[in-house]
């Protein structure tokens, strides 16, 4: 079936079967191998993409169901033309926010989605506060990015790091 | 820019990560990244569908015409020995003809592609005849199951100093096993070459046991299997022998149809036919003075082996190693029982046995408090090693470098344990729901693998004319940092940036004969054989510059990336050049063994330790007991990593260890039906910990003082498993709010792992309710 | 997965036609069905894709019900509904995780009835109602036991409306793996009535429980319950909790429910 996905900027018209997940377009037809294949269940978090800025499941989808979206991978979270790392990616570098490393893809597409999401005022059940405008408790913070298994156990610096890059990029 | 004064990553800095920029910005190759040679087919297992039985026949005509699919593999295919045990025992065929286990792997598909082989797999008729199978422990001794391997014994002193002890306590603890949960499962890329030849890239902490297994199974010269792997997704003792299977049906199908085979099974069949941490049932009885002194311990250790031997030898031995823990057991007498069961093989998995013998004797401590109505703290510091004629192990082994003492003192005094002792006992006297619990508990582990031999390691570096070096040695990256560390080692030792050392991936190409990065041992013996290479270079530098300059010897000195000859200061790569000129070699092979140590199995005797890593935490959590759910409020670790390589990369390990172990005994729990068919074989039915998980408030520290006696490299320890047991505070804690129900007259005896369910019906049991 | 085509209508009856196929299947976030698909549980000979239909969108108060769109997203259900019904903002902000909450729909889960689902418990204790293409299916009638409701082969949930009550609350003792709820009870108090809808627990998939509606409409407080008993009879019993233990969980998330109801 044709489908024309927006990859981090790059338009791709494939010929897909329907069966196939969008994580499985990203790594064998596009050669996109940053997303990674955790559980294939939609429980481990490691294929995180942002679609249309929203963190989705990449594994727990049809690429056909994104005729037309714009998706942005791990490869296109560097901002820039000179393709300098995001305050975030930096961050999870100061704060060893990884051992293995397998997660980290899934984990940072997550939280560039999930700041995306508080800089809407969007609440999570965590929140305390109804105004919109919420501190990243680490309460907060462990809910908002509850999708996302480390086996490492590196939450201690991945959430410095999300914390690190909030602060960074100026709450909105 | 250069500092004129210092290098970058120098051993004791907090260098980033290896591979940082990689991992953040998703170029980090790892072995499903790679990209396939044209032609490349994919592999898929077909499992057995019982426990135990015999294999009457095997239809595959539906699995062989299904569509893509080039061949079937199966025991007639597999060229010299269908056995892919690590051991030599000869007890695991790569393809099975009994069945004893269910999942069990029985025959594999090759097809055009992954989807394809995978399909066709489920498409086999099997006919079975069924055999009564044993899938735990208690059913395995009911059944007279036999071990897989000879047990151990330790003892020491007189055992039946017990009868004369003033106070007995006997029990038993259920201790549940773990599954590693890598997030990259099990994978193996072989590619065939010319003559016998085959590479296979893969993600295993084992590469040379792999390429020796895989030559067995082909019939081939180890020299003629290459292994390689550049970094694991996960490795946790899951892929140190477990990737054996996949690597030998992988280079099997690629020899026989000539192209390259790739094998990856899911996330459900790599949880269902790869072992796990092994589960124990420990009877125990303890026996001690009124102080709380113990006088004797006797100890049986029952394990879930699986089918096979694997690693449950040495893994039941680490068990009794640490059924000490921390403390003195004047007359001892610990027995393993390795049982087999028709259950997958268990494996090595951080700690190896040890955590499964540390906690039932933390168990045993918490008899004894609660036994003489006294803080568990004053029972442990009570039985410390120390003091005259109370440091010798139940396997005859001085312990010579015991710093418990003041690491407990010191958690105890930063961590207020007294003052918040005294107020969880002032809260749970209210009587609410919410009750509450503190222990502060303390790890002694043995660093050493038991097996001596695997204590040897080599590393090669190459300094090119242009002044970079090549870096490349037998440990595996599994994102414990290794690499970091070792390449700290030599910019450290050869004193340029560690920007100008490149990590190569770990293959049997360069390094022959290497052991599992495993037993937490891999930068204490791989940072010493890259500083062995780099001293041999030194000294071929040296004895240059001495000819070249008429330089005394000690006048030659790396620093700062220059080298100095006397009053002359050159820089590294020019020096380099002029080395290169003079035909100096500047490629040298290191090598290290652990000195000291030796191990006699028969007699249960020797000294298999080099030395110890100590650590104690403290933790404090919170338990409903209308329902049993927890949390934890608060943990604070100190932790002995001795010098310290990178304390960043330490303080990850010790926090990354410590949540993994709070899952080992609290929520992730193994459940086989009783058809032996593993339930809870997805991440939708088996937990692992989340971010919300951790401590809500987690302090970590590494004991700054600390350093090892032994001639480490750069005094440092090792630092994978031993942080992996702090989290027995945590299950301590949980039992003390439990048994505040019933004014803590009674041990809570909470096996593990301590679920919620759990947790509720041990609170019914000590009020009397259940 | 086996084989199947896929369609993306634009309009709600696009959609009805090609649901006309035989085995054709909607799909909405596709959250719980490509699982399915995953593990060839299920054959649809084509996937009608619902989510370019403007038909099943949106979240509206009107007077006293809530409607929403078949096709909201629980995260739009959890932003959009805080401050006009707490107790499902709360229950759609604890479904899944934040991804999941980005795809799967209100609609798509309520199609499905997995016994372990949230949304079935606030349909149940509001008595609300199922809007189709062609009717409207009153809560008591829509559930029909596991993975069973009264929908007929191609019909699309285009609404679900709910009677706005005074109080709720939804609390979920979760399975911590799949974050399912081992035991979810929804609290909805009216004027004259309380609904308490009880999901997770029973074989039966979602109920009502009846005894303690009667006597929270008496004094809507926790010690109301006190005296009730929840049977363990036609629990579920599996391996993350015995039958027992989900019949006492009911007792106790009730309680928390009513005294956490806003």
């Amino acid at each position: 079936m044709q489908t024309t996905l927006s990859i981090n900027g790059t338009e791709h018209r494939l010929d897909l079967d329907t069966r196939v997940t969008l994580l499985d377009a990203l790594r064998d037809h596009l050669g996109l191998c940053g997303s990674k294949k955790g559980c294939d269940h939609g429980q481990c978090g490691a294929c995180t993409v942002l679609v249309g800025g929203r963190r989705i499941n990449a594994c727990l989808t049809l690429a056909v169901m994104h005729d037309g979206d714009e998706i942005t991978t791990v490869e296109g979270l560097a901002e820039g033309a000179d393709g300098g790392l995001s305050p975030l990616q930096r961050a999870f570098i100061t704060h060893d926010g990884f051992q293995c490393g397998y997660c980290t893809p899934g984990q940072l597409c997550s939280a560039t989605g999930m700041l995306g999401e508080l800089a809407e005022g969007w609440p999570s059940h965590a929140s305390a506060d109804l105004d919109g405008n919420y501190e990243l408790s680490q309460e907060e913070l462990s809910e908002r990015m509850s999708g996302n298994i480390c086996r490492c156990s590196c939450y201690p610096g991945i959430n410095a790091a999300i914390r690190d890059a909030a602060g960074a990029e100026g709450r909105k | 820019m250069k500092d004129e004064l210092s290098i970058t990553g120098a051993t004791g800095e907090a260098l980033p990560h290896d591979s940082a920029i990689k991992h953040v910005t998703g170029k980090a190759e790892y072995t499903d990244d790679i990209r396939e040679p044209a032609g490349t087919l994919h592999a898929y297992l077909g499992l057995s569908t019982i426990a135990h039985g015999k294999i009457e026949a095997l239809d595959l005509s539906a699995v062989k015409t299904a569509p893509g699919v080039i061949d079937v593999i199966g025991p007639a295919d597999v060229p010299a020995d269908n056995d892919c045990s690590a051991n030599g025992m000869h007890d695991e065929p790569i393809f099975a003809e009994t069945v004893e286990f269910l999942g069990q792997p029985i025959f594999a598909v090759v097809a055009e592609s992954r989807d394809q082989a995978r399909r066709a797999a489920q498409l086999a008729e099997v006919k079975y005849t069924e055999l009564p199978h044993a899938t735990n422990v208690m059913a395995a001794r009911e059944a007279g199951y036999p071990n897989v391997t000879s047990p151990l014994k330790l003892e020491r002193g007189d055992i039946t100093a017990m009868e004369a002890a003033p106070h007995r306590l006997k029990g038993t603890m259920v201790v549940g096993g773990q599954d590693h949960f890598y997030l990259e499962g099990q994978i193996a890329l072989a590619v065939p070459g010319e003559d016998e030849d085959v590479v296979i890239n893969t993600s295993t902490q084992h590469p040379s046991e792999v390429q020796h297994v895989v030559a067995h199974a082909l019939g081939v010269p180890s020299h003629s299997v290459v292994v390689n792997v550049r970094r694991m997704g996960g490795g946790f003792g899951g892929k140190e022998t477990q990737m054996n299977l996949f690597c030998c049906v992988a280079a099997i199908a690629a020899k026989k149809l000539n192209r390259p085979v790739k094998l990856r099974p899911d996330r459900d069949d790599d949880m269902t036919a790869t072992g796990k941490r092994h589960d124990f049932v420990v009877e125990y009885e303890v026996g001690f003075d009124d102080e709380g002194r113990i006088v004797a311990v006797e100890g049986d250790y029952f394990a879930r082996c699986g089918f096979c031997s694997d690693l449950s030898g040495p893994v039941t031995d680490r068990a009794l190693f640490h059924a000490d823990n921390a403390y003195f057991y004047p007359n001892v007498l610990l027995r393993s029982h390795p049982l087999k069961t028709n259950t997958v093989s268990n494996t090595a998995f951080r700690g190896f046995g040890g955590p499964q013998g540390l906690i039932a004797a933390e168990r045993m401590v918490e008899e004894i408090a609660y036994y003489l109505k006294r803080d568990p703290l004053e029972i442990r510091k009570l039985n410390f090693y120390g003091g005259e004629g109370r440091d010798l192990t139940p396997y005859h082994q001085t312990v010579e470098d015991n710093i418990l003492d003041r690491i407990t003192d010191e958690l105890a005094e930063s961590a207020s344990y007294k003052e918040r002792r005294e107020a969880v006992i002032a809260w749970n006297a209210r009587g609410g729901v919410i009750r509450k619990g503190i222990a502060l508990t303390p790890v002694k582990f043995g660093i050493s693998f038991t097996a001596t031999w695997f204590n040897q390691a080599g590393a090669l570096i190459h300094i090119y004319a242009d002044g970079s070096i090549h870096l490349n040695h037998g440990g595996t990256e599994m994102g414990q940092g290794l690499y970091t560390k070792v390449a700290q080692v030599v910019a450290d030792a050869l004193q340029v940036d560690a920007g100008l050392v490149k990590i190569t991936k770990t293959t049997t190409e360069k390094v022959p004969n290497t052991s599992a990065t495993a037993a937490s041992s891999g930068s204490d013996l791989n940072g010493m054989a890259a500083k062995d290479a780099c001293d041999q270079l030194i000294a071929r530098l040296r004895a240059f510059a001495v000819e070249k300059y008429g330089i005394a010897p000690e006048d030659f000195r790396l620093y700062a990336n220059r080298v100095h000859l006397g009053d002359t200061v050159v820089e590294w790569d020019a020096f380099i050049r002029e080395a290169y000129m003079a035909r100096v070699q500047l490629s040298a092979a290191g090598f290290y063994k652990t000195p000291k140590i030796h191990w006699d199995r028969e007699s249960g005797k020797g000294r298999p330790f080099y030395y110890f890593a100590y650590g104690a935490a403290l933790s404090e959590v919170s338990v409903d007991t209308l329902t049993g759910e927890y949390r934890v409020d608060r943990t604070d670790i100190l932790h002995d990593v001795g010098r310290s390589l990178n304390p960043a990369i330490d303080k990850g390990q010790v926090e990354g260890a410590f949540i993994q172990g709070m899952g080992w005994l609290t929520t992730e729990e193994l459940w086989w039906d009783d058809k032996g068919r593993l339930r809870t074989h997805a991440p939708s039915t088996y937990k692992i910990p989340l971010a919300s998980d951790r401590p809500r408030v987690f302090n970590v520290a590494l004991a700054d003082w600390a350093e090892n006696r032994e001639p480490t490299i750069k005094r440092s320890k090792a630092v994978g498993e031993p942080p992996f047991m702090l989290a027995v505070s945590v299950l301590e804690a949980l039992g003390m709010a439990v048994a505040s129900v019933a004014d803590y007259a009674e041990c809570p005896r909470l096996d593990t792992p301590a679920t919620p369910e759990r947790v509720l019906m041990a609170v019914e049991r000590l009020r009397g309710t259940r | 997965m086996y084989a199947f085509e896929f369609e993306r209508p634009g309009s709600l009856d696009a959609a009805v036609k090609a649901l006309q196929e035989e085995d054709a299947q909607a799909l909405g976030g596709g959250q719980t069905l490509i699982p399915t698909l995953k593990q060839r549980l299920a054959m649809p000979s084509k996937l009608v894709s619902l989510k370019g239909i403007a038909e099943l969108q949106g979240i509206a108060q009107e007077g006293d019900v809530l409607k929403v769109g078949g096709g909201s997203t629980h995260g739009a259900v959890a932003r959009e509904t805080k401050g006009i019904f707490a107790g499902l903002s709360l229950m759609a902000s604890k479904i899944g995780d934040p991804a999941v909450r980005n795809r799967g729909t209100m609609g798509g889960s309520l199609a499905n009835n997995d016994p372990a689902a949230c949304y079935p418990a606030a349909l149940m204790a509001t008595r609300g109602t199922v809007v189709t293409n062609t009717r409207e299916i009153a809560a008591e009638e829509y559930f029909q036991g596991l993975f069973t409701t009264a929908l007929e082969e191609g019909e699309i949930i285009t609404s679900i409306r709910f009677p706005l009550p005074e109080k709720s609350n939804y609390q979920k003792f979760e399975q911590p793996a799949s974050r399912f709820p081992l035991v979810g009870v929804f609290v909805a108090k009216y004027g004259d009535r309380v609904g308490v809808g009880v999901t997770g627990a029973s074989e039966d998939g979602v109920f009502a429980w009846k005894e303690a509606e009667e006597a929270l409409a008496g004094n809507f407080a926790p010690e109301a319950v006190d005296d009730l008993w929840v049977s363990a009879e036609g629990m579920m019993s599996d391996l993350h909790g015995t039958a027992e233990y989900r019949a006492h969980l009911v007792k106790v998330m009730t309680k928390r429910a009513v005294a956490a109801a806003e």
